[in-house]
């Protein structure tokens, strides 16, 4: 590890050029072996989609189960094909697409607003704020789901298609990027900011026009969390949305109807795969896409606790 | 200073304001009213919740069903209404929902639930009597009865067995007979372990008994009947009393015997579990659903009957099978008159009904009086006659849930633990709950 | 429930009044200046994420503490009584008497004082091994990340194959090559506990070295240049450069894992089930209000669980708080 850890880019490089290739080979060489250590979850679902329940059978328990069954691929492509014309898959990607898109607009207004007069602003009860935010951070929220389930059933009294309320409002406040938001702008100089009032402008001018256009790196870095968030959450949509009925279109996320379609009996594991790959490729592309700026996001705010 | 002070209160104001027009949407169509729930063309409305998704196959059975019942009616200007709430995402979504029904005052009228759970909702008021409602002659037809403290509170929508699916290829070439064990005549324990040793000694994992299955309600399922079979018993018929019944040297017996096969090497905690598809393990214990699986599923390894049979519970003092499924209640809600729910269960109970369902999910009917006609020997006639003759039902107490995990924990001990000891522990735990739960009052 | 929760929300108000007033009073000596224009927008800008956090966190939060000193079973919930102390009493009891909660502690405290330095650590060595220019680096990166997004219900399924028992298990199957015979990995309780920190640290450190690889975005170039013109040599420039630098990610990662890894659940739930050498306080919480519907129980040992989080916490923040 030490001999790869010489290779930080501030190592002063004065060894001979043959020496360097050498290290830049077993540089790659371990960031392979660490790699493949990391993405063995996805090799062993890509593998499994791939095959049927015998094959995948065999190959439990060795190094096989990590491999495709290159042998007979005309599985793999019934597999993706039973998902993606039986199950209905792409509506309920969809929805997670939509909860999603709102989510992450609404989360972001809402958390930077209070974001920004936390890091920005002073007035009277801020600290008794401050606190909150760490003490909600804190509590272990376990059994705070029963009273939540009913806060939204009865008392708000979100039912049937309002429900989908349910699943989008509590998803849109989120103590930690609240959190996260100030810590970020803290760090934002108040030249940016005197320049603008300077012109006249008011705070939510400010807001907008000043501070989310530099904020680019943690709004990214809020979406794809808030994305992986709507993307991957199954327990909550499947205690309050409805079924659906016939005919009309499903209101479950991905992830619930996920687990309705694993609980078909004559459903086989390689189905199963086909269908966790297809629904874990958004995540990747989205997560690809934004990670320069995700580093940024939690770089320039210095975390405090 | 006054005016920040002001402009706080308003706003202040406005908030309050907001949330109570938010609660204004409190009460709902709850209340305590006891005429029933009827819609504008006067028929009388009758909510059925069922566990699973309106989009699978059971799912669809059911509202084929509702829907018969609702032309049936139509005269009579009952409408049945289902609502369909998927338990698939485990057991706390689905008694969320229930209690928050009962807090609204909008609970179902007829609710289906698991079978293991008639004490608990039975002794919190949560289900209506049955009992007078039905008659003996109609309740005799069914296989098992959800009774608690002597009272019928629910009514199965289907049944389920258990046995010991095993591969006829190693059994061929081991040499081992076991065509004269039959559900009418079950084999012995010590018949079973004598196979076993034989198989052990033709090289193969002899029995796959699921003792790694302790995370959820599979090895609780599928092991019990070895204590019954052994004389034993887990809580008093009152279901309040752990001590003398969980750790009784009969209960003891019962479970000494799995630990023997654990001992004797065959069975263990390490066989996968996909070993017995892959032909590496004789016999394996599993429930009705494995049929499909090894009908379908393992073409490589069992390509068609031939190569897979089924044998019944091994008997003890006396014979006990698994049994167990869904059941259907009608609810303690703020209906008083249960007349027209009293229908709607008939019909969903009825042979017609349970033919219907049982068609659809491929399990086994709830009635003596729907036939089934299955070749002798095949393994749905196994499982069925199993059921008939020696089906015996999880302990009937309001801490299951206590009980499964106790029992899970006991599985899980039995390798390196002392049974005495192991059942001490599990009967101190579930007593504890159930004192609980009891002292409530 | 409206009319409780109205009260909830008076008192919070009143408390809340209560607090901004007492900022009003000592503003002078704490020589802050308040305006009331600033104040008011900032009250606007914050009503909608206050007002929703109050009904979708605190409220829940604040009820399901508050069922810590009630009776609550779930298939009872009209018939909820107000049993004061009773719920503590019986933890303490299950704890002298070394019951479940005794071990779901024990669990808990070793999973803790396992995961934490192994999950920053990895991190660590994971942002450096990294932080360099190249397609490769970038590559592993998103590599190392993978674990993060991939939902646990997989990954917990994988691993209970690698460390499954016999000769079936992939871990024990590469072990035997060694000559090493198969180990139980799940059942032995001298093994379980950390196989599960492992797989916890494996599942998480992806994120943390996100956070890493920032704070050493922000560590500047020239520190490194003086420092090996200064001869120092790689440790002294990690200690000396990247450590100080990274100063205030360190307590940033450290609290969030340490809060993170007091809350462990899903592992152990999806890897063993509800055993003695594994449960946790999270799980024992979940067990106790979902299955055995003991609502009030379950709340009872949230209630204690938050204020030693929180304690530890709050001194963590002070022990760490720049000076």
């Amino acid at each position: 590890m030490e001999k790869v850890l010489r290779d930080l880019p501030n190592y002063r490089p004065n060894k001979a050029p043959v020496k360097k290739t050498v290290k830049e080979i077993i540089y790659h060489i371990v960031g392979i072996v660490l790699s493949l250590a990391f993405i063995m979850p996805i090799m062993y679902m890509i593998a499994t989609s791939t095959k049927n329940e015998s094959a995948y059978a065999a190959g439990v328990g060795t190094l096989n189960m990590f491999l495709p069954d290159f042998a007979n691929l005309g599985v793999a492509f019934e597999n993706y094909g039973n998902v993606l014309l039986n199950y209905d898959i792409w509506k309920y990607a969809l929805n997670s697409f939509i909860y999603a898109a709102i989510v992450i607009v609404l989360n972001i207004l809402i958390n930077g607003l209070a974001g920004y007069v936390m890091a920005k602003l002073t007035f009277p009860g801020k600290r008794l704020l401050s606190f909150m935010i760490i003490f909600l951070i804190v509590v272990p929220v376990e059994t705070s789901i029963i009273p939540l389930y009913s806060i939204v059933k009865i008392m708000l009294g979100l039912k049937q298609e309002m429900s989908v309320l349910g699943v989008i409002l509590p998803a849109t406040i989120s103590i930690f990027n609240i959190f996260l938001f100030t810590q970020f702008f803290q760090n934002i100089p108040k030249e940016y900011e005197e320049a603008a009032r300077i012109d006249g402008a008011s705070t939510l001018d400010v807001f907008f026009k000043v501070i989310m256009p530099l904020s680019k790196p943690i709004l990214a870095t809020v979406a794809v969390f808030c994305f992986i968030g709507v993307w991957n959450d199954y327990l909550w949509p499947s205690m309050i949305l409805p079924s659906a009925d016939d005919g009309s279109w499903p209101l479950l996320p991905i992830q619930t109807a996920l687990i309705s379609i694993k609980s078909i009996e004559s459903i086989t594991t390689g189905e199963i795969m086909a269908s966790l790959v297809i629904t874990s490729i958004p995540i990747f592309v989205i997560y690809v896409a934004a990670q320069k700026y995700i580093v940024q996001g939690f770089g320039t705010s210095g975390l405090k606790m | 200073m006054k005016r920040f002070l002001t402009s706080i209160i308003s706003m202040l104001l406005a908030i309050v304001m907001l949330f109570s027009m938010v609660a204004c949407g409190d009460n709902g169509d709850g209340g305590n009213n006891d005429t029933p729930t009827v819609d504008a063309e006067g028929n009388t409305i009758i909510k059925i919740m069922f566990h699973v998704d309106k989009s699978s196959t059971e799912g669809q059975a059911y509202q084929k069903r509702i829907s018969a019942f609702n032309a049936a009616y139509k005269d009579q200007k009952i409408k049945a209404q289902a609502v369909f709430k998927a338990r698939s995402a485990g057991a706390s979504g689905y008694e969320t929902e229930l209690q928050n029904n009962q807090l609204e005052g909008t609970l179902a009228d007829i609710i289906t639930f698991d079978a293991p759970n008639t004490a608990a909702y039975a002794s919190s008021g949560l289900l209506y009597d049955i009992s007078e409602l039905i008659s003996a002659e109609e309740q005799d037809k069914f296989y098992s009865l959800n009774k608690y403290n002597g009272k019928l509170y629910g009514l199965p929508i289907q049944e389920s067995s258990a046995g010991f699916f095993y591969n006829k290829k190693i059994f061929r070439d081991a040499g081992i007979d076991v065509s004269g064990y039959t559900a009418e005549n079950p084999w012995t324990m010590d018949q079973f372990k004598s196979v076993c040793a034989r198989l052990k000694q033709f090289g193969v994992t002899a029995v796959d008994m699921r003792i790694d299955a302790t995370k959820d309600e599979t090895a609780p399922y599928l092991l019990y009947p070895f204590i019954y079979a052994a004389g034993g018993s887990f809580v008093s018929d009152d279901g309040f009393t752990a001590s003398g019944y969980y750790n009784s040297s009969e209960t003891a017996k019962g479970f000494q015997f799995i630990k023997d096969l654990i001992t004797s090497g065959y069975t263990s905690y390490a066989i996968g579990a996909t070993d017995f598809f892959t032909g590496k393990v004789g016999m394996y214990l599993s429930s009705g659903w494995t049929i499909p699986d090894l009908d379908n599923k393992y073409r490589e390894y069992f390509s068609s009957r031939d190569d897979w049979g089924l044998l019944p519970y091994p008997k003890g003092v006396e014979a006990a099978s698994a049994t167990g499924s869904w059941s259907y209640a009608i609810t303690n809600n703020h209906h008083s008159d249960k007349t027209a729910t009293l229908e709607l269960l008939k019909w969903m109970t009825s042979a017609e009904s349970s033919e219907a369902i049982t068609t659809a999910t491929g399990m086994i009917p709830a009635r003596k009086d729907v036939v089934k006609e299955y070749a002798p020997g095949s393994p749905e006639y196994t499982l069925l006659k199993q059921l008939e003759l020696s089906g015996r039902e999880r302990p009937v107490t309001v801490a299951y849930p206590t009980f499964s995990t106790t029992f899970n924990q006991v599985i899980f001990g039995l390798e390196n633990g002392n049974v005495t000891d192991l059942l001490n522990s599990a009967t101190n735990t579930l007593q504890d709950a159930i004192d609980k739960i009891k002292n409530r009052g | 429930m409206a009319t409780t929760s109205i009260i909830i929300f008076a008192l919070f108000l009143c408390a809340f009044g209560g607090f901004v007033a007492y900022d009003l009073v000592t503003a002078k000596r704490r020589k802050e200046v308040y305006r009331i224009k600033s104040s008011v927008t900032a009250y606007l800008m914050l009503l909608p994420a206050v007002a929703l956090a109050f009904l979708f966190i605190l409220l829940p939060i604040l009820y399901s503490l508050g069922y810590a000193f009630t009776d609550y079973y779930l298939l009872q919930p009209d018939k909820i009584n107000f049993v004061f102390l009773e719920n503590f009493a019986g933890i303490f009891k299950e704890i002298s008497a070394k019951g479940m909660l005794y071990n779901a502690i024990k669990n808990t405290v070793t999973f803790v004082i396992g995961v934490v330095p192994l999950q920053i650590g990895l991190a660590l060595l994971l942002a450096l091994f990294v932080n360099r220019p190249g397609i490769g680096s970038k590559i592993f990166k998103v590599c190392f990340f993978a674990p993060v997004v991939i939902s646990l219900s997989i990954t917990a399924f994988l691993w209970e194959q690698i460390l499954a028992p016999g000769e079936g298990g992939l871990l024990n199957s590469m072990l035997s090559i060694f000559g090493v015979p198969p180990h139980d990995w799940l059942r032995d309780p001298a093994t379980a506990m950390p196989c599960i920190i492992v797989l916890s640290a494996w599942q998480g450190c992806g994120y943390q070295m996100l956070i890493f690889l920032s704070g050493l975005s922000n560590i500047r170039k020239d520190l490194y240049e003086a420092a090996s013109l200064d001869g120092a040599n790689w440790w002294h420039q990690f200690w000396n450069v990247t450590w100080v630098g990274l100063r205030s990610t360190v307590v940033y990662i450290l609290i969030t894992v340490f809060i993170g890894a007091c809350r462990i659940l899903t592992q152990p739930m999806l890897m063993t089930g509800y055993m003695e050498h594994t449960v946790t306080l999270s799980y024992y919480m979940y067990n106790s209000g979902y299955s055995e519907r003991l609502v009030g129980e379950s709340s009872a040992v949230a209630l204690l669980m938050t204020i030693f989080i929180g304690g530890i916490t709050l001194i963590q923040r002070r022990l760490f708080r720049e000076k």
